[in-house]
């Protein structure tokens, strides 16, 4: 398939193949799935494989290979890549799903896993911490299980271990995130503002899951929460769970002071998704130099016509964008403009 | 496939020296290495110091140790690394005797050879504060393959050897 317009306008029923064409493109982009984040599930049902194929700019021919057994090949112009890492950069995109749409109303754990996929984007490290922090996670929780009646002592010397591991892990994690919230906060801002009118002033607030107090500083957090882990022992033996740390994190988004998960209305909520799907575009362009591809993903249906227009206006010429609906008489007339129609029925016929 | 077609003497040869070696080799009693005496080669190797122990997780760590030629004291094998999830508690690994064998023979220096996986940092963590009170503790460190261009290192592998710095004097 190729692309000769800068927008692709993918229209099919439901079931149609949509949503997996923009998500091998997605996975393509950024070697992780919105979705889920096993590729098992990416894999055809029955299948043992499944092979992903895209051309970037005319010169990058970009392979992805997912096996049930032995895990992901990568090939850039038919090399095997020896890191995936190197797989990264010429399909960068931003994805928009309604699925997004929760990012305000649903749990925490949903903002958390939002505001990681933004701090990947500025800091291709951070995906080993948060691995790494989730198996510290697990190990500790399965000592407190399998340690339950013995020695008191033997089992505090490993909780030790775990605490200073934790700790740094910890430490780097939070500091990322508000970090990354500091950066994006800003420009979701404008975004917020421009598409309430001026009547929303939005502010990201960072609720750690550690007590963070004081000045930034690696060390003096890391000691600190080391601490709090130390001292919460008692209450983890009780609750059998430790709460201290980036998994207890959580995001609040204030409009005009007041959170907007409780006190925004459905539509201020839309906006407001929007607004930082936004600011993570202009983000991830201002930082490599150029456009990201957007992939819209059955959400414009979901938004009005002012924010449409709006969303249309913000993305401008310069963005390349695939995107998804049932309907083609959903889109504006502007949005079908300078744009490539593809009918859905035909990606599941082979 | 290349057994079934060699001559039946040279097969039954084979599988005769996979069952010696399979009812031969044990461990060393001092280290824990393979060995098919009560004690390894390395143990009884006079020339080799006793102020050095080298703690690795398996034989493997230690013969890929042994190829480098240049470490001349010994080793200990803990034969795995602690892991809740797995079920390894500190009993299941040669703990214990690691602390007896320091404690003993007055090591000077203790070499924590593990690798740098969660399992890994949880196990030296847990041993070094065990030592302590007996000797000196220290870790390999980690940083760069030798031969490879900084430019081409993964940002996991700089980061931990930016971590592991040294001044220069």
């Amino acid at each position: 398939m190729g692309l000769t317009e800068k927008r692709l306008l993918i229209i099919g029923r439901n079931g149609a193949g949509k949503s997996n064409l923009l998500e091998a493109v997605e996975v393509l982009g950024s070697l992780r799935s919105h979705r889920s984040g096993n590729d098992q599930d990416l894999i055809n049902w029955g299948e043992k494989r499944a092979v992903l194929r895209a051309v970037a700019d005319n010169q990058d021919n970009l392979e992805l290979e997912l096996r049930r057994k032995g895990g992901r090949q990568a090939r850039r112009n038919e090399k095997l890549l020896a890191r995936q890492l190197d797989f990264l950069g010429p399909l960068r995109c931003v994805g928009f799903s309604a699925l997004d749409l929760g990012l305000v109303r649903q749990e925490p754990a949903v903002r958390r896993h939002w505001l990681d996929r933004v701090v990947m984007q500025l800091e291709p490290v951070y995906s080993d911490l948060i691995t790494r922090f989730n198996k510290l996670l697990r190990q500790r929780s399965q000592l407190w299980r399998n340690w339950a009646h013995s020695s008191s002592q033997e089992r505090n010397s490993l909780l030790d271990a775990f605490d200073v591991q934790m700790a740094l892990v910890s430490t780097r994690i939070h500091r990322r995130r508000g970090r990354a919230l500091r950066r994006l906060e800003p420009l979701a801002a404008i975004w917020q503002e421009r598409l309430s009118q001026g009547r929303e002033n939005l502010v990201l607030d960072y609720l750690p899951g550690s007590c963070l107090e004081g000045e930034e500083e690696e060390e003096s957090w890391r000691l600190s929460i080391e601490n709090q882990l130390m001292a919460q022992r008692v209450d983890e033996e009780r609750l059998g769970s430790c709460k201290i740390g980036p998994h207890r994190d959580e995001v609040e988004f204030l409009l005009n002071g007041l959170p907007a998960r409780r006190f925004g209305s459905a539509g201020q909520q839309r906006t407001l998704v929007l607004a930082l799907k936004l600011a993570e575009l202009e983000l991830v362009g201002e930082l490599y130099g150029e456009p990201p591809l957007l992939l819209l993903d059955d959400v414009l249906a979901e938004l009005d016509q002012m924010r449409q227009l709006l969303l249309l206006e913000a993305v401008g010429e310069d963005h390349q964008c695939l995107v998804s609906a049932t309907h083609l008489d959903l889109f504006e007339g502007e949005w079908k403009r300078n744009s490539q129609v593809l009918e859905a029925e035909f990606l599941m016929g082979k | 496939m290349y057994l079934l077609r060699q001559p039946e003497d040279k097969v039954q040869k084979f599988s005769n020296a996979l069952l010696a070696a399979r009812s031969q080799v044990g461990q060393c009693q001092k280290c824990f290495h393979l060995s098919a005496e009560p004690e390894c080669e390395i143990c009884r190797n006079l020339e080799r110091s006793e102020d050095q122990i080298c703690v690795v997780a398996d034989s493997r760590d230690l013969i890929a140790l042994e190829r480098t030629r240049e470490y001349k004291g010994l080793y200990h094998v803990l034969g795995g690394l602690i892991s809740p999830m797995d079920g390894i508690s500190p009993e299941l690994l040669e703990v214990s005797s690691l602390i007896k064998r320091v404690d003993q023979y007055q090591t000077k220096e203790v070499i924590l050879a593990l690798t740098p996986s969660v399992e890994g940092d949880t196990t030296s963590l847990y041993l070094a504060r065990l030592l302590k009170p007996f000797t000196q503790v220290s870790r390999i460190a980690y940083g760069l393959p030798v031969g490879s261009e900084l430019e081409y290192a993964d940002e996991v592998t700089l980061t931990r050897a930016l971590e592991g710095r040294r001044s220069m004097d």
